[in-house]
């Protein structure tokens, strides 16, 4: 097992994505925890307090907040106001959004977008940057 | 202008034409022979007055010849003949003079030389040898009869009061003589000449009788229709011209045209003569004696109102018969026109009715039995033909309305499905995708050579099925009409290019290709920059998939004509002429080995097309077969009027 490189919460109601992205963070050294609903997934970071947020923007399941919510919430958390929050989404690649998804302080403010599917290699380097640019 | 005023206008300046030529040519027809009738008259008349005059000389000269076969004349004539014999015979000639009403009659000798005058017996003596008559005599040995001069001196010796009488009809003291001479003859011998004649200064009888056999002294609108004249010279010494008081106009002269052309000349002179105060047709005949001198002439007359007023009525009935002719023909020609420019303008009515939809409508020209009957027959029919036609083709449409909308519901209902499973298909493939690249690039652990070739193969089937996903979802949207394009200013690189060259990177880089970027840094485009990128994704998705391993791709763009024009040109196997216009069809492959290989969806192309079209433009291909492909759209420039907005 490689070195400890930090933690971070992956919040995604995709069982297998959960447990694709899971084993790869693991695999080069982060502690990874888990949600499956959006609240379920704010509650447990304001727990675990991570590095880092990898967060999904649709959820399925009963009514609840989306992903952005939960980013606007994070942000004007007092614990969590300064974890950097990594959006992982398909929502960008299809036609479902009339308009375009960058990150923006009011609606979004996240510290990066990732379209799903990603490749490994991809949202590894996405998330040193954002680390790197935290601690800059 | 309407057909029925065009064919009156036509037929009116035809009967116009017609009329002025034949009305032109009537008249001159009438005229010409009107004048060519009158001289015809006029010289036959003359002709006639001649054999009058010559009559009464030759009935003058019979009664000569008769006398001058007598005893008593011969006797007057035999040497020694006295005085008492002599006055015998006197008397007896004298007496026949004054029957015949003679105003000279003389015995003469054969040299001329006068025995006897029995107008006045005391003058004789004197030779007549230069008289014409007794000349011709004379020289001829046989009758002469004609019209000759006599001198001043002749008259005084032929008797009392011829001069005084000669001075009352003109200044001139010389008389026009009508007489005849004939020999006397004894034994084969010429013994004596017997003359006599009349002076016809002032003879009324001649010329009146010439006037009433030729006009039978008839009066039109209260003139003598005829007239003759006898000149001494050009003096009138004898007529029935009446002169504006009513007397006989004797005494005045001819005019000088006339008297040039009869006394110089001797030729006869024919035309209009204004006499008195009226024209007449006239000829003037030169008068000659026995010499051939001439001495006087006569002269005939015709009214020439008469012939006026012929003409004037010939010219008149002419006319009234062309004019009405033409006015019948042309009212026969207006009712025939009129028959056939009505059903014209029914059909013309009912064709415009037809043409503005009233198929209904159905002209009522059958019943005439010519080719305008017809016509309307074909007409109506074709009318009937089109309102079934159009009844068919609505209850067509209908048809086929129901069934597009059978059709529509059953492709909306297939493209939700079709949606819904690609989107329910995208999160299972984005965990198998991550959990794969995982493995394949070992952060478990190291792999063989023949584990990571065969997890390469699952992972492009992979990325084949993504593609397809992400099509068919597009696909989706586009035919359930929810493709709406929200357009703003977009900055084509920053905002469109890169970002999909960035996605596509990790593919330029396997086929070793080079992307020559001539897009204008600073081109702003009006669009939806998502479905811009996704123009670009699909179009340069196809430049790696089809083009040369290490080739060149060439992005550029242009402004011009209101147009913002796209380009994106790979090298490569190019794409032959007859496949082109498959290209942009939807789930359309090309039929060509170099593109077998290669997966695809065929709707990429299609998708470009609609999003271009959504945004008011147009795609199309060109290329050289086995060397290059280039894709080109075009945008509307907007840019400026978005700035300004």
């Amino acid at each position: 097992m490689p070195d400890n490189k930090g933690t971070i919460v992956v919040v995604d109601d995709d069982v297998q994505l959960v447990e694709s992205v899971t084993t790869l963070l693991e695999s080069v050294g982060y502690e990874v925890f888990s949600a499956y609903r959006a609240e379920k997934g704010f509650d447990l970071a304001k727990e675990k307090q991570p590095d880092l947020i990898l967060l999904d923007v649709m959820f399925a399941g009963p009514p609840g907040p989306d992903g952005f919510e939960i980013s606007r919430r994070i942000k004007t958390d007092e614990v969590l106001k300064d974890t950097p929050v990594v959006m992982l989404s398909g929502v960008k690649k299809v036609l479902e959004l009339g308009y375009d998804v960058t990150p923006d302080d009011d609606f979004m403010p996240v510290e990066a977008f990732v379209d799903k599917p990603v490749k490994p290699e991809k949202l590894l380097t996405t998330i040193d940057e954002v680390l790197e640019a935290k601690e800059s | 202008m309407k057909l029925q005023t065009k064919f009156n206008l036509g037929i009116v300046v035809v009967f116009v034409v017609l009329a002025a030529s034949i009305g032109a040519l009537s008249i001159h027809f009438v005229n010409a022979n009107t004048i060519r009738e009158a001289k015809n008259r006029v010289s036959i008349y003359t002709r006639a007055a001649w054999e009058i005059h010559d009559g009464r000389v030759a009935q003058i000269e019979a009664a000569l010849e008769v006398l001058a076969r007598t005893q008593m004349v011969e006797e007057a004539l035999q040497p020694p003949a006295d005085g008492w014999e002599l006055l015998e015979v006197r008397e007896k000639l004298e007496r026949i003079r004054r029957e015949q009403e003679m105003d000279v009659l003389n015995l003469l000798a054969p040299d001329g030389t006068v025995v006897l005058r029995t107008r006045y017996p005391y003058a004789t003596g004197d030779n007549l040898a230069d008289d014409p008559i007794v000349q011709q005599l004379i020289t001829g040995q046989e009758n002469t009869a004609g019209n000759i001069l006599l001198t001043r001196d002749r008259l005084e010796l032929e008797g009392e009061g011829l001069i005084e009488r000669v001075l009352t009809i003109g200044p001139v003291p010389q008389a026009m003589f009508a007489g005849a001479a004939v020999p006397i003859v004894q034994g084969g011998e010429m013994i004596g000449i017997l003359e006599m004649g009349t002076l016809l200064n002032g003879a009324v009888e001649e010329v009146d009788r010439i006037r009433d056999a030729v006009f039978a002294n008839e009066t039109y609108e209260g003139k003598p229709v005829g007239t003759a004249t006898l000149f001494m010279g050009d003096l009138r010494i004898s007529t029935n011209v009446l002169d504006d008081q009513g007397r006989r106009a004797v005494g005045t002269r001819v005019s000088d045209e006339v008297a040039e052309q009869v006394l110089e000349d001797g030729e006869a002179w024919t035309g209009r003569a204004y006499v008195v105060d009226t024209w007449y047709l006239s000829q003037y005949d030169p008068i000659r004696d026995p010499n051939g001198d001439v001495i006087g002439m006569l002269y005939v007359g015709e009214l020439e109102e008469i012939y006026l007023d012929l003409r004037r009525r010939a010219v008149a009935m002419f006319l009234a018969v062309v004019f009405g002719g033409m006015l019948v023909a042309f009212l026969t020609f207006y009712f025939l026109t009129r028959g056939v420019v009505q059903p014209i303008k029914k059909l013309s009515d009912a064709t415009q009715q037809l043409s503005r939809g009233d198929l209904t409508y159905r002209v009522d020209i059958e019943e005439r039995d010519d080719e305008l009957g017809e016509l309307g027959c074909s007409f109506n029919t074709m009318a009937e033909r089109l309102e079934e036609q159009r009844r068919e083709i609505e209850q067509n449409q209908q048809r086929l309305k129901q069934l597009n909308d059978e059709l529509r519901t059953t492709n909306r209902n297939y493209m939700e499905m079709l949606g819904f499973v690609s989107h329910e298909l995208k999160n299972p493939l984005s965990s198998a995708m991550m959990s794969l690249h995982t493995v394949k690039d070992g952060y478990l652990g190291e792999l063989s050579d023949a584990q990571r070739r065969s997890l390469e193969s699952v992972a492009r089937s992979l990325d084949y099925f993504q593609e397809m996903i992400k099509n068919y979802l597009d696909l989706s949207r586009l035919e359930k009409g929810e493709l709406e394009a929200h357009k703003q200013q977009v900055h084509l690189h920053s905002q469109v290019v890169e970002p999909v060259l960035e996605g596509l990177r990790k593919s330029l880089e396997e086929r070793e290709m080079q992307v020559v970027d001539n897009l204008p840094e600073d081109l702003d485009v009006y669009a939806d920059s998502n479905l811009l990128r996704i123009v670009y994704d699909n179009l340069l998705s196809n430049a790696i998939k089809y083009g040369k391993n290490g080739g060149m791709i060439e992005l550029d763009g242009s402004l011009g004509d209101g147009l913002v024009t796209l380009s994106v040109c790979n090298e490569g196997q190019g794409i032959p002429p007859e496949q082109m216009p498959k290209l942009f069809k939807k789930f359309s492959r090309l039929d060509s080995p170099a593109y077998a290989k290669e997966k695809g969806t065929g709707l990429g192309l299609f998708i470009c097309r609609e999003i271009i079209q959504e945004h008011g433009g147009r795609i199309w291909a060109d290329s050289e077969e086995g060397e290059w492909v280039r894709f080109s759209f075009t945008l509307p420039d907007q840019s400026r009027r978005s700035n300004n907005a």
